[in-house]
């Protein structure tokens, strides 16, 4: 053909894949048959395709010839396989090591991947930030982030910078009582949001229009889920849900996917803020409850909008600051940090995660990764010597190097690609029971393009970084020295040997050592004295009016029943719910900052508070009913005054008008639970009910509650009793810290098998090479003991390096996660679990090598020499 | 059939080329097919068919004249052997032959039943 127009791809392929003397033919028939299709539309580029696709029947094809290169030379898959079943145990130990490995970086991967991807489907992430206040303690002059605002802020932005602020949304969290015909539940994660909440955020929808779902001012959109408990298989737009027994009724407009835990907020119906227009304390500047969240173009508007908000501040609050000499400012929190962000205190609470808990985690999958790499090449250096003399045949008969590493990387990315198919098989299989363990909603993604790309590059890293050096060491025997010795000469390898057997032991007893501490930490905690008696204490919820309104007869008739020993309603139980606010104590120049419990005379009885200066509340007393206080030894070392001077002082609240007189100081309490110290607190007479806590006989629990509920019941029929017992709500306050020390655990066992997997291969190794010198030995004289001590002292003595290089790494890192706690174990008492750790990782080791060597120790001499 | 057992679909070529003589290339065997027998095939399938009936000696081919359409390519004309022919008769003798001793009645059964 004189001019060679450019072939079009299908043609290409044709001449690149057909028989060459087919080629001219088929592309001939191809041309024609795409000129008689006359159209270009989809249906006849697809019957054009379909045609070429055909010619990729194999009696079309060429048939590959690498040219100048004979089979045995290059990658063969078949040598390959044969290899590997010939070496059946160390095939196995490497392909059980690199599953076992790979299922762990998956999980772990795919955790670490959900965690940070909270929050990130918001089309508009990086537009929303969240309001924050910064309150300032005027004691000690902090300030503390906090996240609660009130109604009138959203509004008041968007008036003041209509140029600067898109758009806000304020969200607020409710429980009620929600009612469907005879179906009625008590409902945790109501919210009440902006009409705009669709739209703002970037919720699915399943059901409705995102601009228009909130419009109505009862109009509501429910969660998958609610939908489907409360009208089953019916269609929920345009149903009524009755919330609190009719007191509020909202119509069903739209539908959302379950709220997975993509996100920070956490709800299954949300409806229009209207209802909260319309009471009068909602649009007061201080009365605090809500998320507000706004939307700017750039984060340079951001910053501009902080510089403006100190003005801002003083134009609407600067005369409730003078007046009670109290200030905050603001502060734009982006979405995007929001999750990891700590915020001191928030209201409502968010979802958040912990950065800590990612790094660590993270390090644990790199860490059992190299385990199961270090196995992978230490099995391999072992092999090198049984294929010492097929390398050297090779390389005498003329194979060039490179191929001879191409053979051995080959044979690496084999045994990778099975452990990988099996890993991920594996890790589906495994995801509920994986969840359900640790706890978690672990989502698999595996499409996600990013997802593939980090698996591949991950493939590629163990490839090279395992593959690499046994291809290079194997490849490089010099034949002469193989065949005139029987042995390879391996000079240096000996110390890449050991050495990546002490990294694999230092990382496990890191691990050990780290869980051991973690749980002893716990549960340190969990056994301290918390300074107030928290058994057999029943906390029920005041969560409805009826209950609201007639507390006093509740608590009288709690009081009749012999099952109750005594009874309080209080603002907030320990390790509950607690207020701060400055107080102004007579004769004491600055005010006080101080935890406040407001409740009535019996919660000193209750919780078997001590008390060491002055008197306890007394229900005989007109005046301790409504007007007393009693502060903590915390708070009285603040005031800097005595017991003595301290107790008759008025005391006065800058936020609630209080006028109260101290009667008594009470012992250091741990009211906020063991994470954090004991801070000033005042307990402080007057009635609010938010929670009642009733002390039950511990002799017949079960009869108690029963008596509790029947007496709630009595009140507010309608309603559930929601009730737990306050050791179990305070031991909830470590399940974070429980879940870790779960996930460490796991991964810290799984890190020594993989370990003793290896070293298991290694003396399987060791004890076969010296086969012939344990013979002599025996011959000599030596027991059966004296033999297995002898193998397992080199790898004893590998542990006992590896120990040494752990300790320093764990005091480090454990030093760190010890000091988030403020009543915590101290590494120096706890210098036994080293050592502990180290002696249990060799006796296990002891164990696996001993179980190997023990078959060549006791084998009969004679068998093995006599080859010779 | 003897050794020379042919298939129906290869039968069907063979007609055609048969049919066809000098036309017989495989854009024009394929219409064929479509027009006299309603037998949709891909250009390799039916490529597979006839590289197996050269195979077995049925049909023989040689590279005709280059067409523009073709892109100055060259086509394969097919063209019946001896023994294809041979073949072909062999079939249909059979076949004649096997209907000539099917009763008239058994037939109105078929459409009957």
């Amino acid at each position: 053909m004189p001019d060679k127009p450019k072939l079009d791809f299908s043609l290409r392929l044709i001449k690149r894949f057909c028989k060459e003397e087919l080629v001219e033919e088929i592309q001939g028939n191809l041309m024609e048959y795409r000129q008689l299709l006359a159209q270009n539309n989809l249906v006849s580029r697809l019957k054009y395709w379909y045609q070429v696709l055909y010619y990729f029947h194999p009696s079309f094809l060429q048939i590959f010839k690498l040219k100048n290169k004979g089979p045995m030379f290059i990658f063969n898959p078949k040598v390959a396989v044969r290899n590997l079943i010939r070496h059946r145990s160390t095939t196995i130990i490497s392909l059980l090591g690199f599953v076992v490995g790979l299922t762990s970086v998956i999980f772990l991967y795919f955790y670490i991947e959900n965690e940070l991807n909270v929050d990130a489907f918001h089309a508009e992430k990086d537009k929303i930030y969240r309001v924050i206040r910064l309150s300032e303690n005027n004691n000690t002059g902090d300030i503390r982030p906090v996240s609660p605002t009130s109604g009138p802020y959203a509004e008041a932005l968007v008036n003041d910078f209509p140029e600067t602020v898109q758009s806000t949304n304020r969200v607020l969290f409710e429980r009620g009582l929600i009612t469907y015909g005879e179906k009625s539940f008590y409902e945790e994660d109501i919210i009440f949001a902006d009409p705009n909440f669709f739209s703002f955020f970037s919720y699915p929808l399943k059901a409705g229009n995102p601009e228009r779902v909130l419009s109505g001012a009862n109009d509501m959109v429910i969660s998958q889920r609610i939908a489907k408990k409360y009208f089953g298989e019916e269609d929920p737009i345009g149903k009524t849900l009755d919330i609190d027994a009719g007191a509020y009724k909202y119509t069903v407009t739209g539908v959302f996917d379950d709220i997975p835990n993509k996100t920070h907020l956490q709800f299954d119906m949300v409806c229009s803020m209207a209802l909260f227009d319309s009471f009068e304390w909602f649009s007061v500047w201080y009365n605090h409850g809500l998320n507000t969240y706004l939307k700017v173009n750039t984060p340079e508007e951001a910053e501009y909008l902080e510089s403006q908000f100190p003005s801002f501040m003083d134009k609407y609050m600067g005369e409730h600051f003078e007046r009670f000499d109290a200030k905050w400012g603001l502060e734009l929190e982006p979405l995007n940090e929001l999750y990891f962000n700590n915020i001191a205190f928030e209201f409502p609470e968010v979802k958040h995660g912990n950065r800590t808990n990612i790094v660590t985690l993270g390090s644990i999958a790199v860490a059992i990764l190299f385990i199961a790499c270090f196995n992978y090449i230490n099995l391999s250096i072992a092999q090198s010597y049984k294929r010492a003399k097929e390398v050297s045949v090779r390389k005498v008969l003329g194979v060039e190097k490179k191929r001879l590493i191409a053979q051995f990387l080959g044979e690496s990315i084999f045994i990778l690609l099975v452990s990988i198919v099996v890993a991920v098989f594996l890790s589906e299989l495994l995801r509920n029971s994986f969840n359900r363990f640790f706890d978690l909603n672990v989502v698999f993604d595996w499409l996600n393009p990013l997802v593939i790309s980090f698996f591949i590059i991950l493939l590629i890293v163990i490839v090279l970084s395992s593959g690499l050096y046994p291809a290079l060491l194997l490849s490089s025997f010099n034949p002469l020295n193989v065949f005139k010795t029987g042995k390879p000469t391996l000079g240096k390898n000996v110390f890449v040997r050991k050495g990546l057997v002490i990294l694999q032991f230092a990382m496990s007893i890191f691990l050990m050592v780290a869980t051991m501490l973690i749980f002893l930490q716990l549960n340190y905690i969990k056994n301290r004295d918390l300074g107030f008696d928290d058994e057999a204490v029943l906390i029920v919820e005041s969560n409805n009016s009826p209950i609201d309104e007639n507390f006093e007869t509740f608590k009288n008739q709690l009081r009749t029943s012999t099952y109750v020993k005594s009874v309080t309603s209080a603002s907030g139980e320990p390790g509950g719910y607690h207020d701060n606010a400055g107080f102004d104590i007579q004769g004491v120049d600055e005010p006080v900052q101080m935890y406040t419990v407001f409740t009535d005379t019996e919660y000193m009885e209750t919780f078997n508070i001590l008390i060491i200066a002055g008197r306890s509340f007394n229900r005989e007393i007109t005046s301790d009913r409504t007007s007393s206080i009693m502060i903590n030894e915390s708070a009285l070392t603040a005031t800097g005054l005595t017991a003595e001077e301290v107790i008759g002082r008025k005391i006065e609240g800058s936020f609630w008008d209080l006028d109260h007189r101290i009667i008594g100081v009470f012992q250091d309490y741990n009211f906020k639970g063991l994470k954090s110290e004991i801070e000033p607190m005042a307990i402080i007479t007057n009635q609010d009910v938010r929670v009642f806590a009733i002390k039950i006989d511990a002799h017949n629990m079960g009869k108690s509650i029963e008596e509790v509920e029947r007496i709630f019941k009595g009140i507010a029929p309608d309603y559930p009793m929601t009730s737990r017992f306050l050791d179990e709500s305070i031991s909830l306050q470590y399940e974070e810290e429980d879940k870790q020390a779960r996930i460490f655990s796991g991964f810290a066992l799984l890190s020594i098998v993989l370990a003793c997997m290896g070293i298991f291969g290694l003396a399987t190794f060791s004890a076969h090479q010296r086969q012939k010198e344990l013979s002599i030995r025996k011959v000599l004289g030596a027991s059966v003991r004296q033999v297995i001590l002898l193998i397992s002292k080199e790898f004893l003595i590998l542990v006992a390096i590896s120990s040494t290089i752990a300790v320093p790494f764990v005091f480090y890192f454990m030093s760190g996660w010890l000091d988030s706690f403020a009543y915590r174990i101290e590494l120096f008492d706890n210098w036994s679990l080293f050592v502990l750790g180290g002696i249990f990782t060799a006796i296990i080791a002891f164990a696996t090598i001993g179980a190997k060597t023990y078959k060549t120790a006791a084998s009969n001499p004679s068998d093995i020499i006599r080859d010779e | 059939m003897g050794k020379n057992a042919i298939g129906e679909f290869e039968e069907l070529v063979l007609l055609t080329v048969l049919i066809l003589q000098e036309e017989a290339y495989i854009l024009k065997i394929k219409e064929e097919l479509v027009n006299q027998a309603n037998r949709k095939s891909a250009m390799g399938a039916l490529h597979i068919t006839l590289s197996r009936l050269e195979k077995k000696d049925l049909l023989k081919s040689s590279l005709g004249r280059a067409t523009t359409e073709r892109g100055g390519r060259r086509k394969r004309i097919y063209e019946l052997t001896a023994t294809g022919k041979a073949a072909l008769t062999e079939v249909k003798e059979t076949r004649n032959s096997m209907w000539s001793n099917v009763p008239d009645f058994a037939l109105k059964f078929v459409y009957a039943g």
